[in-house]
């Protein structure tokens, strides 16, 4: 009889134990605080993606990888036929730098080639001159 | 007492599980409640419109871009012998130049419209203040055939030109597309450091009214 009122007691024990131990477990994780504090962590990453959008626009020097309203790829086949190469330059700071454009280097070899095409005629007038003895 | 002793586990032991429970049950909302309330999911933001249909090729011949002045003729831009896009002309009436052999604006991909910073003794370029651009800003730009096509900038990203992003900038994209592209950062002995690259997508357009050209 003893043994059985003892058993029982003691198998009631384990089971009360048993019992609080999850609520001991679920009360170490009540100083929520913790988790949340924890948890608040990945936040910042939500928060950073629409910082990321906005902050190329305020800082230069910012690389930012690439905002995520940024190109949809399509599978389809090329929309920009020809890739150039490289950056462009559209940024001028000096005149001299002007013929970059393309066209004070065509204007300068147009003069080159009229100086030549007058100073040959001229030569071939005064050979034939020679020639002819006048 | 058999029978006692049994009555008295079986009650112990119901009595205990039930505490366990409800021990637990009564835990759970508060670590829940907690998380979930301060996660508040990123808002969605007021992107351009999504319907925004594709229209057919017409040069672009005019660009405004209101938030920063900017109301310039576009003209056609081909490559330089070197590969690299070229850029228009420095004079004193800078305007923007588009890449002819990228989409015309409105049509599926990225058409890709290039303006200067600064044009030397000149002073500003056309594109002078295209950093100053946000998300959302409106730009207009006007094809041939009369339509005055709308898009809405999504992003501006400084970059520095050696490393220039060409996948982002001329890749294949799902809908109409626009990219300004000018130079900005520091400034250095023969130019500029970085890139200054506006990402907008097709907001709408507008069809010329039959009484207009």
């Amino acid at each position: 009889m003893r043994r059985t009122v003892l058993t029982a007691l003691a198998l009631a024990g384990t089971a009360v134990l048993l019992g609080t131990g999850p609520a001991f477990a679920s009360e170490t994780a009540t100083p929520s605080p913790a988790p949340t504090a924890a948890e608040s962590t990945p936040e910042p990453e939500e928060s950073t993606e629409p910082a990321a959008s906005a902050e190329p626009t305020r800082a230069p020097a910012d690389a930012n990888p690439a905002p995520d309203d940024e190109p949809t790829r399509a599978p389809a086949e090329d929309q920009v036929s020809v890739v150039p190469s490289g950056a462009p330059d559209t940024g001028v700071t000096s005149a001299s730098s002007a013929s970059d454009s393309g066209f004070g280097g065509t204007a300068a070899g147009a003069g080159a080639a009229a100086v030549l095409a007058v100073g040959g005629g001229t030569v071939l007038v005064v050979r034939r001159r020679r020639a002819t003895g006048a | 007492m058999t029978t006692f002793s049994r009555r008295a586990f079986t009650t112990a032991a119901l009595a205990s599980l039930l505490t366990a429970c409800g021990g637990q049950g009564s835990d759970r909302p508060t670590p829940d409640a907690g998380t979930t309330a301060p996660r508040p999911q990123s808002s969605p933001r007021p992107g351009p419109a999504e319907g925004a249909r594709p229209l057919a090729r017409s040069v672009p011949v005019r660009l405004l871009v209101p938030a920063i002045g900017v109301d310039t003729p576009v003209i056609r831009l081909g490559l330089a012998p070197d590969g690299t896009v070229r850029v228009p002309p420095v004079t004193a009436d800078d305007r923007a130049g588009w890449y002819r052999h990228s989409p015309t604006p409105g049509q599926t991909g990225p058409s890709v419209i290039l303006g200067h910073v600064s044009v030397g003794t000149y002073g500003d370029g056309v594109f002078r203040h295209l950093a100053r651009l946000r998300r959302g800003d409106r730009i207009v730009a006007r094809l041939e055939n009369g339509t005055a096509v709308e898009f809405a900038v999504t992003a501006v990203r400084t970059v520095p030109r050696t490393h220039f992003p060409v996948d982002d900038v001329y890749g294949n994209v799902a809908r109409p597309e626009l990219r300004l592209i000018t130079c900005g950062g520091a400034r250095t002995g023969d130019g500029y450091a970085d890139n200054v690259i506006v990402f907008a997508a097709l907001s709408g357009a507008e069809s010329p009214t039959p009484g207009e050209r």
